[in-house]
């Protein structure tokens, strides 16, 4: 091989003044979002870390967290008036304070997906085209009303109170079933979560099925992240977005090559463990005082704003 | 020599509670080959991408050939280009490293990307797989080649940008004795072209081929040790320390040792009262 090394690799670099470029680069937002995607799925949905914690929710038994979560979720869509569902707001509040979870952040991500999936869908239902009443905020003035299809649309378009109090209700329903869900799951293992289903006796295949998504997930997001790194450590300067389209579209290609590849490994290497078709998961332990306290807790509670 | 890598009291967490760097603080000459040694999980592949300014640590800070390499300064075009060309990044994992349609294209993207004439650049890739012997599988794609081809793919791509700095990050993992030997000859042979070698590793026996300057990162993730590989291997203290070799029983024939043990360099019986008669 001695022999063989070429010319070029005893040459020296050019300095950083002859490189040639000049400016500031400013990243793609292709380039961006796959740098981001990996950290979102890791610490934005499968809350890495967070499940750790020492606050009050961590320390409690999953099964009683899931009865917990179906519970309120029940008691949310149950209510009809925005008083009540601002006081599980609040209640809910305080859990996720006791929890030590940062609120900044939890409630920022809980505020985002209900302004994009609540709110911006039932806003148009607060004119008075959608739902009629007491007009509160004219908007438009029409020279005179119009019929068009099932619609009447009246010459004064606005925002009547019940449809903004229709619109604050949703968002509120909306937003605390969010909150709660999001609760359950920061504080709780992953596993745990599963397991705890087993009480409300899911099919152990289906929880095991489940559990193997989720790992893939993670494995998933490792790669992505991989597969960035190495493209930015050979990246000089700015890319095309058709250029990083394209890379995207034949990453795309590369992953799936690579996911049939890997779950048919994962299922010999189940096959070589005894699997075969039955699924057994191991059992989950005994509940504690605590866990018994609680759960009477929040069963009181939700009782309670059951008869508000 | 200068330092054409400095590190300065790095620090680095992921996901903010799950520590890989603390404090660590060392910095690599021109032209010398630096190792960093150290048990799974400490934090080894964090510094070479933190060396490659592919994350930024929370605290600390990086410099390549005295400028700082952070965020702010790789947005800097001249700067990237220079840093990007000057310090190239192998990746344990070939599969990651390995992005483009077929070998050759893969050995091209690096010197299109400085900007070279296609000419230039082909040319540069066919002495690299020359070099490599790898010129056979040019219009292969990357997940028909061996564990073997595809190590030698990686090294290739990056060669042709001719950095003056290599990161290596576990180079030795699951490859045969023969292209081991090969990429420690390709090792020398390229440190004795004046490139800088920064090799992470818990593979002693290379440290000990390679005789070079070694860093070793304890399991609480900091620098426990700087020295020559000399100095690192016969401080068993240390090895043990750092979970690098360990206290091991074995045979031989009715007998029962039990001796500092490494799969790659340490194999002696020299602790007598511990034996005993099975």
């Amino acid at each position: 091989m001695r022999n063989k090394i070429p010319g070029f690799l005893l040459c020296t670099p050019a300095q950083a003044h002859d490189a040639g470029e000049r400016g500031t680069l400013r990243p793609s937002y292709i380039e961006k979002g796959i740098g981001h995607l990996s950290e979102m799925i890791t610490t934005g949905y499968l809350n890495v870390g967070q499940e750790s914690e020492k606050g009050f929710f961590q320390k409690l038994d999953p099964r009683v967290k899931v009865i917990f979560l179906i519970f309120f979720v029940v008691i949310v869509s149950l209510k009809t008036d925005i008083f009540p569902e601002a006081v599980i707001a609040l209640f809910v509040f305080l859990l996720v304070a006791s929890s030590r979870i940062n609120l900044a952040q939890f409630y920022k991500k809980i505020a985002g997906l209900t302004f994009v999936f609540g709110f911006l869908v039932v806003f148009p239902s607060a004119f008075n085209i959608v739902t009629p009443g007491e007009l509160i905020l004219p908007v438009i003035h029409l020279s005179h009303p119009y019929e068009f299809l099932i619609y009447h649309i009246p010459e004064e378009i606005g925002l009547t109170r019940q449809g903004v109090d229709g619109v604050m209700m949703l968002c509120l329903r909306m937003m605390n079933s969010l909150t709660i869900s999001f609760l359950v799951i920061y504080t709780t293992p992953f596993h745990r979560i599963i397991k705890a289903l087993q009480v409300f006796r899911v099919p152990q295949a289906f929880l095991l099925v489940i559990t193997l998504s989720y790992k893939y997930i993670f494995i998933f997001a490792k790669t992505v992240e991989g597969m960035y790194f190495a493209r930015k450590s050979r990246l000089v300067g700015m890319v095309r977005d058709d250029e990083a389209r394209i890379w995207v579209a034949g990453r795309i290609a590369h992953m799936f090559r690579k996911s049939m590849s890997r779950y048919e490994e994962v299922f010999r290497a189940m096959v070589a463990r005894g699997f075969a078709e039955e699924v057994r998961l191991s059992d989950i332990g005994e509940l504690t005082t605590t866990d018994r306290l609680s759960g009477c807790f929040f069963l009181l509670v939700g009782i309670f704003l059951l008869w508000m | 020599m200068a330092d054409i890598i400095q590190i300065d009291d790095v620090s680095y967490a992921y996901h903010d509670n799950i520590p890989a760097l603390s404090r660590v603080s060392m910095g690599i000459s021109e032209g010398e080959i630096f190792a960093v040694i150290g048990s799974n999980g400490c934090g080894k592949s964090t510094l070479l991408h933190i060396m490659n300014g592919l994350i930024y640590p929370p605290s600390g800070r990086v410099y390549f050939q005295g400028k700082e390499v952070s965020e702010d300064s790789l947005r800097d075009r001249t700067f990237l280009k220079y840093f990007r060309s000057s310090v190239g990044y192998v990746f344990q994992d070939s599969d990651v490293h390995l992005f483009c349609p077929t070998v050759f294209d893969e050995l091209m993207f690096g010197p299109l990307q400085l900007g070279l004439s296609r000419d230039e650049a082909s040319g540069r890739v066919r002495e690299i797989m020359a070099m490599l012997e790898i010129s056979h599988l040019q219009e292969r794609p990357s997940y028909m080649l061996s564990g073997g081809e595809k190590k030698r793919v990686a090294i290739g791509s990056i060669l042709t940008m001719n950095p003056r700095v290599l990161l290596l990050d576990e180079p030795m993992n699951g490859l045969d004795p023969r292209t081991k030997s090969f990429l420690i000859e390709l090792m020398i042979l390229l440190n004795d072209a004046g490139k800088t070698l920064v090799i992470a590793t818990h593979d002693l026996s290379l440290i000990s081929e390679l005789r070079c300057r070694v860093a070793v990162l304890s399991e609480d993730h900091r620098v426990e040790k700087i020295g020559t590989a000399d100095e690192i291997l016969q401080d068993e203290d240390l090895l043990l320390r750092v979970n690098l070799i360990h206290e091991h029983v074995h045979y031989h024939g009715n007998h029962a040792h039990i001796h500092i043990h490494s799969h790659y360099l340490f194999h002696r019986h020299d602790r007598k009262p511990d034996d005993v008669d099975s």
